[in-house]
């Protein structure tokens, strides 16, 4: 087993690392950059080093840096976390050529499989389904036509050129796609000087399900299930939860059985996650993978009692996975929030700043993994995630209720946090019906926002009894230099006296 | 001590409470616009306030903006206030002591730059509105600091801007 880890990021992810690898008696090396000399990974590390400017390029994005941080401390591994570095095959690399472990896939399975195009080629060469369709322009409208009769409608035309949706056409029956075709293509040919399009079927409202992979250094590759990433804004996940309201036991079998072909054939080794969209039939297509631990790990991790970073460790210092796992059924069930430094009320605007107080929800089903704690200022450098919040319960509607409760108990003061839209999410009866797909939270946000809520009687009272109560007391502590909470009681300090006579 | 409290909130729109707080043994007696409540209030945490109002518990959350307006959370629910101690407000309003000098206008929050209230060049009085930023969906007059002159504006009507970026320069 590894006696030291450079850990090469930042934020809630660099503190879930961190403490995986105390509970396995690894000792651990952080890295930050000038802004994060304050953040919370820093302060838990072992070892802690500068890697240079706030600017991603020139700190946690220097694989040098990283290694010479690596190399000087003694690590024998590197885990990368998600995002910066994660999938940038260059890590890996250099971390081999310095004779250093990568607590992740091998650099040739992250190329084979990381890009769009590589892992739908890879996906078709293992039988694994993706969306029907031609990646090839089609020339010949009648052929385009009967290729889409072939396929069912909808279908939806794309420019090969194509983006932000010019060029796109769908076309809902046989009957508009000659009139579809003509104006995708002079659509395209208008934005793009080429009027080449290629052919899609079209998916109404389809779900985002995933599958969690692990594959050791030994051939053993073994699916945990799956999570449900429906609700998303503008095609970022904010709510994950596992298993997924609509998948079946023989349709998490089926797509459990296609991701691990894909991680096979990909030659995979460690955690990685394969993306699929699930229609309304719950047919499923491939989507992409991703070559590294997910967000939303911790749903997994709550319906299977498996830490997956433990694992991901695990499986980088050679060890096999047992054979027992192949049977892994969830139990429960486990939903996640993200909680962003950013304002609903106002366009998702990003509020980083100083936080002055906070209270993290405890109790029951309720797991807060988290980069933050009061008193320290968010750097607006870095993306807004704050915390992930994580309940789970014997049933759907107990992990509602129970993430419900935590979202009430959890207080941010200072900078404004995305809460409120936890809230409004996890009270439509679409949601708590399970009725969700990736296009739903943008559907939502575009309706009227229901009427506020007016608060119980007496709310407004207590707000401007507090409003006063906090101004004589900012005035006390200002003119004693101490809050009146904290003088001593005369009870306590004669209760202290009589302890101390009475020690001989 | 006797307080106005100017309250604006999404559900209750604007209002104006008076709060006095007396102290009584270790806590306060509390009348709300001249009637006596039954109200135990204590300060639990910095910025953290426990209220039981007729048994009813609340807990609010203060957060002091940088323009003197404060924030209050009570679980969902927030309130915009403005304090006024009727006593020692009129020497802070209408005293002697205004900011001398060149002013820079900041944005007390992060929030939406609706409408500009003036012109560069324009002579504006201590206390006159410069630029109106909408923030949590309340739009908040931004004001004067000083009688002078309108040097220069840096925001345009729609910008969005971040709390404490410079709205505008008065000298």
């Amino acid at each position: 087993m590894f006696q030291k880890i450079l850990i090469a990021n930042r934020g809630e992810i660099a503190v879930r690392i961190l403490r995986a690898c105390r509970e396995m008696g690894i000792r651990t090396v952080g890295v930050f950059s000038e802004v994060d000399r304050n953040a919370l990974h820093v302060r838990l590390a072992d070892e802690a080093y500068a890697i240079g400017p706030a600017a991603s390029r020139e700190s946690y994005l220097r694989i040098d840096k990283l290694i010479d941080v690596a190399k000087k401390t003694g690590c024998d591994a590197v885990h990368p976390g998600y995002g910066f570095l994660a999938e940038n095959p260059g890590l890996p690399r250099a971390c081999s050529d310095g004779g250093i472990t990568f607590i992740g896939p091998p650099p040739e399975a992250m190329e084979a499989m990381g890009s769009k195009t590589a892992g739908k080629q890879l996906a078709r060469r293992s039988d694994v389904p993706t969306v029907p369709g031609t990646d090839d322009p089609i020339e010949n409208p009648e052929e385009a036509q009967s290729l889409a009769r072939t396929m069912g409608y909808p279908v939806v035309l794309k420019a090969i050129a194509g983006g932000g949706g010019k060029g796109m056409r769908v076309v809902p029956n046989d009957a508009a796609f000659p009139a579809a075709w003509r104006d995708a293509a002079s659509e395209a040919m208008n934005a793009f000087g080429d009027p080449r399009v290629f052919l899609e079927k079209y998916l109404i409202g389809p779900r985002h399900v995933e599958i969690q992979v692990f594959a050791d250094a030994h051939g053993r590759v073994v699916s945990l299930g799956e999570r449900e990433c429906s609700v998303q804004r503008r095609h970022q996940k904010v709510v994950e939860e596992a298993p997924s309201p609509v998948v079946t036991p023989e349709l998490r079998r089926k797509m459990g059985e296609a991701a691990v072909r894909l991680a096979r054939a990909g030659g995979y080794v460690n955690a990685g996650t394969v993306e699929f969209l699930v229609d309304a039939k719950l047919n499923f297509y491939f989507l992409e993978v991703n070559t590294r631990l997910q967000v939303e790990h911790p749903v997994t991790e709550q319906v299977t009692g498996l830490d997956l970073v433990k694992l991901q460790i695990a499986i980088a210092a050679g060890h096999r996975l047992p054979f027992a796992w192949e049977s892994i059924t969830p139990r429960g069930h486990a939903m996640e929030v993200r909680l962003y430094a950013e304002d609903p009320d106002n366009n998702f605007f990003p509020s980083p700043g100083h936080i002055l107080s906070r209270h993290a929800p405890t109790g029951p089903g309720i797991r807060l993994d988290e980069g933050v704690y009061e008193g320290y200022t968010v750097p607006m450098e870095y993306d807004p995630l704050l915390s992930k919040l994580i309940a789970w319960g014997n049933s759907r509607e107990e992990t509602i209720a129970r993430l419900r409760r935590a979202l009430d108990e959890y207080t941010i003061t200072g900078i404004r946090t995305n809460v409120s839209l936890f809230r409004r999410i996890l009270t439509e009866p679409e949601f708590l019906r399970g009725e969700i797909h990736t296009k739903w939270l943008d559907e939502l946000l575009a309706r009227p926002r229901p009427p506020a809520v007016a608060p119980r009687a007496g709310t407004e009272e207590a707000a401007v009894i507090a409003a006063a109560l906090w101004h004589i007391e900012q005035d006390r502590t200002a003119s004693d230099g101490q809050p009146a909470a904290q003088t001593p009681s005369r009870w306590k300090m004669q209760g202290r006296r009589e302890q101390v006579d009475r020690t001989p | 001590m006797k307080f106005d409290v100017h309250l604006q909130s999404v559900a209750l729109g604007a209002r104006t409470r008076v709060v006095e707080l007396e102290r009584q043994g270790s806590g306060y007696s509390v009348k709300i616009d001249g009637v006596p409540v039954n109200a135990d209030a204590m300060q639990i945490a910095p910025n953290t306030i426990s209220v039981l109002l007729d048994g009813q518990a609340f807990e609010v959350h203060v957060t002091p903006s940088l323009d003197g307006t404060i924030k209050l959370q009570s679980g969902p629910h927030e309130f915009m206030a403005e304090l006024r101690d009727p006593r020692a407000w009129q020497g802070r309003k209408h005293g002697a002591s205004e900011v001398e000098g060149r002013q820079q206008i900041l944005a007390p929050m992060p929030g939406k730059v609706i409408r500009l209230l003036v012109n560069v060049g324009d002579e504006v009085e201590a206390g006159q509105g410069l630029v109106v930023v909408e923030a949590m969906k309340m739009q908040n007059e931004i004001r004067s600091p000083k009688t002078g002159k309108v040097e220069r504006l840096q925001v345009k009507e729609g910008q969005a801007v971040n709390a404490g970026e410079v709205l505008c320069v008065v000298v």
